[in-house]
């Protein structure tokens, strides 16, 4: 990817991440305390196979979201690549 | 008078203090200082709604205004 512009999707996908992942930390702490809640383990399992596909989804469109074997890479090496986190 | 999170109190006011004083001040205290331990099941927020708010319960969410303004 060169040094172009990204479109609001990419954005309005990143904030659905960030949402989610909001959430599943959220639900983290909650869990922490109340590890018998049955209602909030499958929230939290929801959660966390969305955050999973909604990953997957930016990934497959805009290149890896984390580095060192977390996210795939397409050939050539994408992990190099502009945007950088702290540049978008 | 009704609950809120907000509390006063009033500090001594030195006869030389340089700056207005300020007789009454205000402090905020948090939510889930009167929730004991939280119950399951609390309504909740929408996720962008949470991430707006910094919380995902309608119950632990503290908002904040400026006491000191007039209005």
């Amino acid at each position: 990817m060169a040094n172009e512009a990204l479109p609001d999707d990419f954005y309005m996908l990143m904030e659905d991440l960030q949402a989610i992942d909001f959430v599943l930390v959220e639900l983290n702490l909650y869990l922490d305390t109340h590890p018998d809640d049955i209602e909030a383990v499958k929230q939290f399992n929801t959660f966390a196979q969305q955050s999973q596909t909604l990953r997957r989804t930016i990934e497959e469109k805009y290149g890896p979201l984390m580095g060192a074997g977390k996210s795939y890479s397409t050939f050539p090496w994408a992990w190099a690549d502009p945007p950088w986190p702290w540049q978008v | 008078m009704n609950f809120t999170n907000r509390k006063t109190y009033t500090p001594f006011i030195g006869r030389y203090d340089p700056c207005q004083p300020l007789p009454v001040r205000a402090y905020e205290t948090p939510p889930q200082l009167y929730l004991g331990f939280q119950p399951p099941g609390l309504e909740q927020f929408a996720p962008k709604e949470a991430l707006k708010r910094g919380t995902l319960w309608p119950a632990l969410f503290s908002p904040y205004t400026n006491p000191y303004e007039q209005p």
